[in-house]
């Protein structure tokens, strides 16, 4: 009788706590795309399945989401032009939630046991390093839009393409290059540089550093601030004391986010802000700060609405009938996810081939078409192209540099918070 | 200078957040010998629901404290009665931690479905304004919750000190048994000191809110931090969690502002180890029951 009476009232607790691992483990487990169980027989089926780990919760959700919506959006377009080389595409997507382990567990299963025909890569450089290693070990291409920290790049994998213009850390060049084209009199005099401790961002902003001191500009403050500081209030208000006249963010989406917030509070108005991401977001971006406040914002992007690069345009009318809103509205991440796609479509259309080892080889020479321009790279999967400094101008995220993408001119020194 | 006594008004106006959300959690310890692990994941569901009740409502998310209170005092309840209460006494203080913890998990789980994982932020149209006194800013929002935070943590003091219910609360913390024999009913004390524990983490959600983009993920962060604390407070001391909520919040701003945010977090954890070594119960930890 007691022991029924332990077990009675234990069962809530049992039952609270099962639910409760459940929910957890759900949040690390297959996302949306693939049937129960996987493709198990997709290396034999007419289909061509393309399989990706992609954040759909934790850290990177916000551009997890931004890739899977790219992804799908290329496979229902090549669909709709009859597949590729005959075969239907299909998208096995499965959600790491942000995790480094998750991911690695992840592309095992698509290889061995989903058997996927090629797989696209995950979101961030933390994932990407340990993705884009079980795609080697199975000879896999391993086409990656986002996560170009150096440390990829290290790995020396010949299998790793990164699809995007240039090297992640080489992303805040552009904005040292046009900084350093203004005449010495607009020249920022001295700078602050704010960094999240993370491989893709604080090695942006000090590639700038290492520019703007070599030119001259004095830096006032350097400091990298670790991922779980909520609180940049502090950070920004030892910078603000300093009046610098430009303040250079390595960050990620949350840190920029706070960036502004904080030097808006503190009423501190740089005369030149980059944010390396973050503020390249058009949606989140002018939604966490407050879109008065976005005026005059510099970051980095690879595309564009109104790019002339190819397939552009087309991508850009699919996005807006698929998910809707408007060309300004487009995430960056969710081109470079659709480019991936262009990649083996392009190589299927050259070599009349869509195997790993057709890609891998193919795509090491030549220049490719893709909506983020043409793309190449060198043998580690570093692509050798430039990033376009865009601005916060009106209300839109706009192109300003260099000159032969530009749609809109400057604008400098920064207007006040607000607008 | 100018960077330290900017980053002392910061550290100052931010403990007052985290000396409301700590209040609420060695409230429970002191009643109920229960470290709550889910007292994180209240104060971001309290955040959660100012955030819908502002966007769907234009409720403002001050305005909308009474309601939110309300709601994380039913949720505490509940909590306490399906998750704590079927825990035999001997065994609550070890197993609270897993149930605690469990029951945060939910709570992430239910958010991250109902709200999904998207980053969110509150932002009323004062969110960033700020005063600007002799120089240094006085960020608006943090004023107002600090203010907030003594007005709460006031009303605390007085329902534990000046009505019945809070002479149950503490007869029952000082002496369980003769609180008893007295008449004091333990379980319906519990339960309501689990609420009230729980509503604190509402006015600190909705604060939390607006100072700080949140997601379901967020109260990993900030239960850490609310741990350090209550411990260094002493566990079941109200008093012991402002004083180290103010402590590690300071220490935290001025180290930012002045060393390195790297140091940051780092500095109390050591200030909290340092105490501890003196102190094992912590700044004002009872060594008999019997303080909250």
């Amino acid at each position: 009788m007691l022991h029924h009476n332990r077990l009675r009232r234990g069962l809530p607790v049992a039952c609270a706590t099962a639910v409760a691992l459940v929910l957890a483990a759900g949040c690390a487990s297959r996302a949306s795309t693939a049937p129960a169980g996987g493709n198990k027989n997709a290396s034999t089926s007419k289909t061509l399945v393309i399989g990706a780990s992609v954040s759909l919760t934790g850290d990177f959700s916000d551009s997890g989401k931004a890739v899977q919506r790219g992804y799908q959006l290329w496979a229902d377009t090549v669909n709709a032009k009859g597949g590729i080389l005959g075969r239907k595409v299909k998208m096995d997507i499965v959600n790491d939630a942000s995790s480094p382990n998750q991911v690695v567990t992840n592309y095992q299963n698509l290889i061995n046991k989903d058997h996927v025909d090629l797989t696209f890569g995950p979101f961030s450089t933390l994932l990407t390093i340990p993705a884009a290693q079980v795609a080697k070990r199975y000879g896999y291409a391993f086409l990656a839009p986002a996560g170009g920290g150096p440390k990829v790049f290290e790995q020396n994998l010949n299998n790793f393409f990164f699809v995007q213009p240039a090297p992640t850390t080489q992303a805040g060049d552009v904005f040292a290059a046009y900084i350093l084209s203004l005449p010495a009199a607009q020249r920022p005099k001295t700078a602050a540089y704010a960094e999240l401790d993370d491989p893709f961002s604080a090695p942006i902003a000090e590639n700038i550093r290492q520019k703007f001191e070599a030119a001259g500009i004095k830096t006032v403050y350097k400091q990298v601030y670790p991922s779980e500081t909520a609180d940049l209030s502090p950070v920004m208000g030892a910078i603000a004391a300093k009046h610098p006249d430009v303040i250079v963010g390595g960050t990620q989406n949350q840190d920029a986010y706070a960036q502004v917030k904080s030097l808006v509070q503190l009423k501190y108005n740089p005369k030149f802000m980059f944010l390396s991401n973050g503020a390249n977001s058009p949606l989140e971006f002018p939604d966490k700060v407050g879109a008065a406040n976005t005026a005059g914002i510099f970051s980095a992007s690879d595309w564009f609405p109104g790019s002339t690069a190819a397939g552009s345009a087309a991508f850009t009318t699919a996005y807006i009938n698929k998910y809707g809103g408007t060309a300004q509205k487009v995430d960056d991440s969710s081109a470079e996810a659709f480019a991936a796609g262009q990649l083996v479509e392009a190589v299927a259309s050259q070599t009349h081939k869509v195997d790993n080892a057709t890609i891998i080889s193919t795509l090491h020479s030549g220049s490719w078409p893709t909506l983020l321009g043409n793309l190449s790279w060198s043998a580690n999967g570093a692509p050798n192209g430039e990033f376009n400094l865009v601005q916060w101008e009106s209300g839109k995220l706009v192109p300003v540099f260099p000159t032969k993408i530009a749609q809109a001119a400057p604008v400098a020194p920064k207007p006040n918070w607000g607008g | 200078m100018h960077a330290l006594v900017q980053g002392i008004i910061l550290g100052i106006l931010t403990a007052g957040v985290y000396a409301l959300m700590a209040s609420g959690q060695t409230l429970i310890f002191g009643i109920m010998k229960v470290v709550n692990l889910a007292q994180g994941a209240m104060v971001i569901l309290a955040a959660y629901l100012s955030y819908q009740l502002f966007a769907s409502f234009g409720i403002d998310p001050f305005l909308a404290i009474p309601i939110t209170t309300a709601a994380l005092f039913v949720v505490g309840v509940l909590v306490e009665l399906l998750f704590l209460r079927p825990l035999r006494k001997e065994d609550r203080s070890e197993l609270s931690l897993l149930v605690t913890f469990a029951v945060a998990l939910l709570l992430e789980g239910i958010m991250s479905v109902v709200w999904s994982t998207n980053v969110r932020s509150i932002n009323t149209t004062y969110a960033d304004a700020s005063w600007t006194v002799f120089g240094y800013q006085i960020t608006l929002v943090r004023l107002w919750a600090f203010l907030l935070s003594l007005a709460a943590l006031g009303g605390l003091y007085l329902l534990l000190n000046r009505t019945r219910f809070g002479r149950a609360v503490r007869a029952s913390v000082q002496n369980p048994e003769s609180a008893r024999l007295l008449g004091v009913q333990a379980s319906r004390i519990s339960a309501i000191g689990f609420g009230i524990g729980a509503a604190t983490a509402a006015a600190a959600g909705s604060v939390f809110g607006l100072l700080y983009p949140f997601n379901s993920g967020s109260h990993y962060d900030l239960i850490s931090k609310l741990l350090s604390i209550v411990l260094l407070g002493g566990l079941g001391s109200i008093g012991g969690a402002v004083v180290g909520a103010g402590i590690i919040s300071v220490s935290s701003a001025v180290v930012a502002s002045t060393v390195s945010p790297i140091w940051s977090d780092m500095t109390f954890f050591i200030v909290l180890l340092l105490v501890l070594l003196v102190r094992p119960r912590g700044l004002f930890g009872a060594s008999a029951r019997g303080a909250i």
